[in-house]
C-alpha cells in the first residue's frame, strides 16, 4: 500500500505544515499549540489513508445530519469572539465546526452527486438545496468568509460533476440578481469591509486599518523578506490577527516574495496532486471527493493571498495549513489524507472504457 | 495563481521599498525628551522658580484591553485612581484616533500617581507621563519680574516651528521668562524608540540627550526686592493707594537690584492652569494687575523733571548756579496764569534752592529762556522718550513732546489751528515735567542714576550672569552706556546739589531720614504730577527719586505711587524705608556673587 502513496502530495503537506508552525512562532500565537494540531492533523491524515473511502458514502447522511447538529449547537452553547459566534468546547479545546463543515459538505456532495452519473435540472437544485441549511447557519454566526467557501465549493463540485453551462449560468444570473440585495444582507461591518476593499485609504486608521497594515507588511518583506522573527509589521502586532485571517502578510514580510512564490508553488503543486488523484480514481465518489478537496483548498488559498495583497475583499478565512488554528489544520489534514485513501485505492492500469462520461470529466474541465 | 504572483511582484519588488519604508515609520516612532528649563536665581543664587515634575496618564485606545468586559474594567479603575469621571474618560478616548497618545488626566497628586504607577502593569494601554511644570517661589514679590510660561500661541508655534519648538510647548509669555527664553529654554533630546502596535516600547534605536537651558542669575537682590515690595506695599496701604511701583539700580552699573510693580498677581496661576473666571478677574481688575507698571507704566515726571530743564538753563548759559530768580506765586503769560504750588511768593533764590524748594514759577521761566526744542534735546539725553532695552518685553518709552507731534496727534483737519501749534505755555509746562511729557519708573531710576554717575545714561540690565549645565558662563553683565547728558562736570554738580538740599534741614523731607534714622547722604527729589487734561484740581501721580551715598553714589531709586497725591508725603517715606533696608543690610546684598 505504502508502494501506492502519492509522496509528493504527503510531502508538500508536511512540508507546508513546517512552514505553518514556523510562521505561527513568528506571528506569537501558541505554536506548541498548533504542533500538536499537526500532529493531530497527521494522525488524521494517516487515519484517513488508511480508511477506505468508499465506505464514507454511505454514512453521508449521517455526517450531514451531525454537521448541522454542530452548527446549531454554535448557535445555542458557541463562544463569542470579535462579534462572532464560532466555536464550541470539546473537552477544553475550541472547535470550529464551520471549518470541519467544508469537508463534510465535500463528502456529502461527493456522495449525492456520484449517484447521479447526469446532472439533471432536479440532481443540479438538490445539490444547491444540500449548501442552503448550513450555509444559512454557518452565515448566521456571523461568518461570511466560510459560507462564501462552502458555496464555492458547492458549483466547483457540481461544475466538476458535469453540471451544464445553462445550469450554472442560472446560478450566476441568480446571484446578479440578489446582488442589490447584498448591502442589506450583510451586516455593517461586512458593508464596511466591502467598502474598504475598494478603497482602503478612506479610512486608514479605522476600517482601513488591517488592509493597509496587511499590505505594508507584504510590500515590506521585498524581493528577499527580513528574515524569519526578523519582521517588523509582523513582529510587532501592526498587523492584525497576524497568526490568522493575515498570515500570510506575516509570512511575505519575513520571506520576502522569493518565499511567498515557494509557498504559492508548494500549493500549485500540491493542488496539481489533488487534481490527478481525481483523475486516477477508481469511481465516481472518489473522484469527486478529491475534486472537492481540491476546490476547498484552492479557494482558501487564493481568498486569504488575495485578500492579504489586496485583490480580495477581506474574510475571514484561514490559509490552510499556514494560519493557526486546529479544526482548520485537523480538517485540511484529514482532507488531503482522504484524498491519498483515493489515491491508495486508484486502478492499476488506466482502461481506455474507464474513459466514460461522468470520470474523466474532472481532469478535462480542470486542464481547462 | 498567476495573478496572485502577479500582484505579490507589484508589492513587493515595485513598491517594496516604499512600503518597507513606512513599516519602519510604523514602528519607529520619535520621543521627545524635553530639556529642562533652566533656574532664575537671584544675585546670591537663591532660586526664584523650580520645575516641579507633574505627572500625566496617557492612555493608548488602541492598546487597551481587547475584550469588552476587560476594558470597561480596566477604565472603572484608571477612572478611580486617577480622580477622572469615566464617561468623560470613555469620550475622550473613543473620539480619538485609536493609535494615538491621548491625556486622560493631568497634574496628578503625589498621592494619585503612586497609586497608579502600583497598578501600572496591569494596566494594559496605559502609561504615565512626567512633565516639569515651572512652579514661581514667591510670585508676588517676583512676579512682575520674572513673568511666566504659559502654552506657545499658534502664530509663534509658527514662527518658532524651526528652532524646533513643539506645539504644546511652553513658551515664556512676559517678564524675563520671555525676554530671556533663548538662554532658558534649552535643547530638547530625542530618543527613536522601536514600538508594536500598542505603542509599547520594544527598544531604543537612537538617541540624543536634552540640553537643560542655562541658569540665570539676576542682578536682583531678593530680599531686597522682598524689602521694596513690602515698603511700597505699606506705604500704599497708609495712604488708601492700590497701585504703584519701585525700581532699584545701582548707578554704576546700571544692575536692576529690586523691581517692584503692585498690585501683583499670581503667576503660578498661569503655568499651573487658570480658570476663565480667574483671568477674567485678573483682566477687568480696575488696578490692573497684570500690568508691570515699573516698564510699561507711562505717567507724567512732574517736578522730578526738573533737574533736565536745571541742567539746559545751566549748560546753555541762560542762568549760573549763582543766578537768583524771583518765585513768585504766578506768572502771567499772555494773559494766561501759571501757578506755582505755593500762594504766596518765596522770594529770590538760585537754581539749587528751585530744586529743594521746587519752586514752578522758577523753572517757568528757565524753560522759557532755554526754549522747548533744547529742553527735549536734554530730556533724550538724560534717557527720556526712549525704551531701555532690558531684559523682557513690554518695554514702554514714555514720551518726549515737540512741535512736529502735537501737531500730528491733535486730531484737527486744520494742522495749523491753534490747538495745534506748539504754545508757550507748553513751553514752560514742559519745563516743570507737565504739558505732555510721559515717563516709566524704569526710565526714572536710570535717570536718578545718571544724576547720581555724573551723567551717564546706563542701560539698565536684570541679568547678572547665565551658566550653562557644565557650568561655564555663556552671559556676564557688563556696563554699557547708552548716552551721556552734553553737560559739563559743574553743571550736574550743581543739580545735584539741589538734591541734596531738597532731603536736608530746613527743608520737611528731612522728616522722614530722621524719623527712620536713615542719613540724608544723597540726592532726592519728588514730584506730584497732574494728569487727565489741563487745569486746576486735577488728580495726581506721586513721584520720588533718590540716589545715595552724595560722594560715590551706589544706589538710585525710583518709586511711583499711582493717584498719589502729596509726592513728600506719599513717595518719599516709601523710597527712605527702602534706604533704610539697603543700609541695614548693605554687607549682604553688596557681597560676593554665587
Amino acid at each position: 500500500m505504502t508502494r501506492r502513496l502519492d509522496r509528493t502530495q504527503a510531502l508538500l503537506a508536511g512540508a507546508l505544515a513546517v512552514l505553518g508552525v514556523m510562521t505561527v512562532y513568528s506571528a506569537h500565537a501558541d505554536w506548541n499549540r498548533q504542533i500538536l494540531w499537526v500532529l493531530l492533523g497527521a494522525a488524521a491524515y494517516v487515519a484517513a489513508t488508511v480508511y477506505d473511502y468508499r465506505r464514507l458514502s454511505s454514512i453521508a447522511p449521517t455526517l450531514y445530519g451531525a454537521m448541522l447538529l454542530m452548527l446549531v449547537a454554535v448557535h445555542l452553547a458557541g463562544h463569542s469572539a470579535l462579534g462572532a459566534r464560532r466555536w464550541l468546547s470539546v473537552a477544553g479545546f475550541p472547535l470550529e465546526p464551520s471549518e470541519i463543515s467544508k469537508l463534510i459538505l465535500v463528502l456529502v456532495l461527493a456522495a449525492y452527486l456520484a449517484r447521479h452519473e447526469q446532472i439533471s435540472w432536479r440532481v443540479f437544485g438538490g445539490g444547491l438545496a444540500l449548501l442552503v441549511p448550513p450555509a444559512y447557519l454557518v452565515l448566521a454566526q456571523p461568518d461570511l468568509g466560510t459560507t462564501m467557501v462552502i458555496a464555492a465549493v458547492t458549483l466547483g463540485m457540481l461544475y466538476l460533476g458535469g453540471a451544464r453551462p445553462a445550469q450554472l449560468l442560472a446560478v450566476v444570473a441568480a446571484c446578479a440578481v440578489a446582488l442589490p440585495l447584498l448591502p442589506r444582507l450583510l451586516h455593517g461591518y461586512q458593508r464596511r469591509r466591502l467598502e474598504i476593499f475598494l478603497d482602503p485609504n478612506q479610512d486608514p486608521l479605522g476600517a482601513g486599518y488591517n488592509l493597509l497594515q496587511a499590505r505594508i507588511a507584504v510590500g515590506s518583506g521585498g524581493m528577499f523578506g527580513r528574515g524569519w522573527l526578523q519582521g517588523l509589521q509582523g513582529q510587532l502586532g501592526f498587523v492584525p490577527e497576524r497568526a490568522t485571517d493575515f498570515v500570510f502578510a506575516t509570512f511575505a514580510e519575513e520571506f520576502g516574495l522569493l518565499g511567498s512564490l515557494v509557498l504559492l508553488t508548494a500549493f500549485g503543486v500540491l493542488l496539481i496532486r489533488v487534481l490527478r488523484a481525481a483523475s486516477v480514481a477508481p469511481d465516481r465518489f472518489g473522484e469527486l471527493l478529491a475534486g472537492g478537496a481540491f476546490v476547498m483548498v484552492f479557494v482558501q488559498v487564493i481568498q486569504n493571498v488575495g485578500m492579504n495583497i489586496g485583490l480580495m475583499p477581506i474574510a475571514g478565512i484561514p490559509l490552510p495549513l499556514i494560519s493557526y488554528g486546529g479544526s482548520a489544520t485537523i480538517t485540511t489534514l484529514a482532507a488531503l489524507g482522504l484524498v491519498q485513501s483515493v489515491v491508495v485505492r486508484r486502478r492499476p492500469v488506466v482502461h481506455p472504457e474507464s474513459e466514460r462520461r461522468g470520470l474523466g470529466t474532472i481532469s478535462r474541465r480542470a486542464q481547462a | 495563481m498567476g495573478l496572485l504572483a502577479v500582484k505579490l511582484a507589484q508589492l513587493q519588488v515595485a513598491d517594496g521599498s516604499r512600503l518597507a519604508a513606512l513599516a519602519e515609520s510604523n514602528t519607529v516612532h520619535r520621543v521627545i525628551l524635553e530639556a529642562d528649563r533652566g533656574i532664575i536665581y537671584d544675585r546670591h543664587g537663591v532660586p526664584l522658580v523650580e520645575n516641579s515634575p507633574v505627572w500625566t496618564v496617557v492612555i493608548v485606545p488602541a492598546g487597551l484591553p481587547s475584550d469588552a468586559a476587560a476594558r470597561a474594567q480596566e477604565l472603572v479603575t484608571v477612572s478611580r485612581l486617577a480622580g477622572v469621571a469615566e464617561p468623560k474618560l470613555a469620550d475622550a478616548l473613543f473620539t480619538a484616533d485609536p493609535y494615538s497618545s491621548v491625556d486622560v488626566a493631568t497634574g496628578l497628586t503625589q498621592a494619585q500617581e503612586l497609586a497608579i504607577n502600583e497598578r501600572l502593569p496591569e494596566l494594559v494601554g496605559v502609561s504615565l507621563v512626567q512633565h516639569a511644570v515651572r512652579t514661581y517661589r514667591e510670585p508676588l514679590v517676583f512676579g512682575h519680574v520674572l513673568g511666566y510660561v504659559g502654552p506657545i500661541d499658534t502664530a509663534d508655534a509658527k514662527r518658532l516651528r524651526d528652532a524646533g519648538y513643539q506645539p504644546d510647548e511652553m513658551i515664556g509669555k512676559v517678564g524675563v521668562e520671555a525676554g530671556l527664553e533663548t538662554l532658558l529654554r534649552g535643547r530638547d533630546g530625542w530618543q527613536d524608540v522601536q514600538v508594536d502596535a500598542r505603542g509599547k516600547v520594544i527598544r531604543v534605536l537612537a538617541s540624543q540627550e536634552p540640553v537643560p537651558g542655562d541658569a540665570v542669575y539676576l542682578t536682583v537682590d531678593a530680599s531686597l526686592q522682598r524689602a521694596t515690595a513690602s515698603s511700597l506695599a505699606a506705604g500704599l496701604a497708609r495712604d488708601g493707594k492700590t497701585a504703584g511701583a519701585s525700581v532699584v539700580v545701582d548707578p554704576r552699573t546700571g544692575e536692576v537690584l529690586a523691581m517692584v510693580s503692585l498690585p501683583a498677581y499670581d503667576t503660578n496661576l498661569f503655568t499651573h492652569g487658570i480658570s476663565r473666571a480667574a483671568y477674567d478677574s485678573l483682566l477687568h481688575d480696575p488696578d490692573r494687575p497684570l500690568l508691570n507698571r515699573a516698564i510699561a507704566g507711562q505717567y507724567a515726571p512732574g517736578s522730578t523733571f526738573k533737574m533736565v530743564t536745571a541742567t539746559a538753563g545751566l549748560q546753555e548759559g541762560k542762568i549760573t548756579p549763582q543766578t537768583l530768580l524771583n518765585c513768585p506765586p504766578y506768572i502771567n503769560l499772555g494773559g494766561w496764569i501759571y501757578h506755582n504750588w505755593a500762594s504766596y511768593s518765596l522770594g529770590r533764590m538760585n537754581v539749587a534752592t528751585a530744586l529743594a524748594t521746587s519752586c514752578d514759577t522758577f523753572f517757568y521761566q528757565v524753560a522759557a529762556m532755554v526754549g522747548d526744542v533744547t529742553l527735549a534735546k536734554y530730556a533724550r539725553a538724560y534717557g527720556f522718550g526712549q525704551a531701555k532695552e532690558i531684559e523682557m518685553p513690554g518695554v514702554m518709552a514714555g514720551l518726549v513732546p515737540d512741535r512736529i507731534w502735537k501737531q500730528i496727534q491733535c486730531g484737527v483737519p486744520d494742522l495749523n489751528s491753534d490747538a495745534c501749534r506748539w504754545s508757550e505755555g507748553d513751553t514752560i509746562t514742559f519745563g516743570i515735567g507737565q504739558s505732555y511729557l510721559l515717563t516709566t519708573p524704569l526710565n526714572q531710576a536710570m535717570y536718578a542714576a545718571a544724576l547720581a554717575n555724573g551723567g551717564r545714561v546706563l542701560r539698565p540690565t536684570l541679568v547678572h550672569e547665565a551658566r550653562d549645565a557644565t557650568g561655564r558662563t555663556v552671559l556676564a553683565q557688563k556696563t554699557e552706556v547708552t548716552s551721556t547728558v552734553p553737560a559739563s562736570a559743574g553743571t550736574i554738580q550743581a543739580v545735584r546739589e539741589g538734591m541734596r538740599e531738597e532731603i536736608n534741614p530746613p527743608y520737611h523731607m528731612n522728616y522722614w531720614f530722621r524719623a527712620s534714622g536713615v542719613p540724608a547722604d544723597g540726592g532726592g527729589k519728588t514730584g506730584t504730577a497732574q494728569w487727565g487734561g489741563s487745569g486746576l484740581d486735577l488728580p495726581t501721580h506721586a513721584w520720588f527719586i533718590f540716589f545715595a551715598p552724595y560722594a560715590q553714589p551706589e544706589i538710585a531709586l525710583s518709586v511711583f505711587v499711582e493717584r498719589g497725591e502729596l509726592s513728600e508725603v506719599e513717595a518719599a517715606p516709601i523710597g527712605v524705608d527702602i534706604m533704610k533696608f539697603y543700609r541695614g543690610n548693605i554687607g549682604a546684598i553688596r557681597s560676593g556673587a554665587p
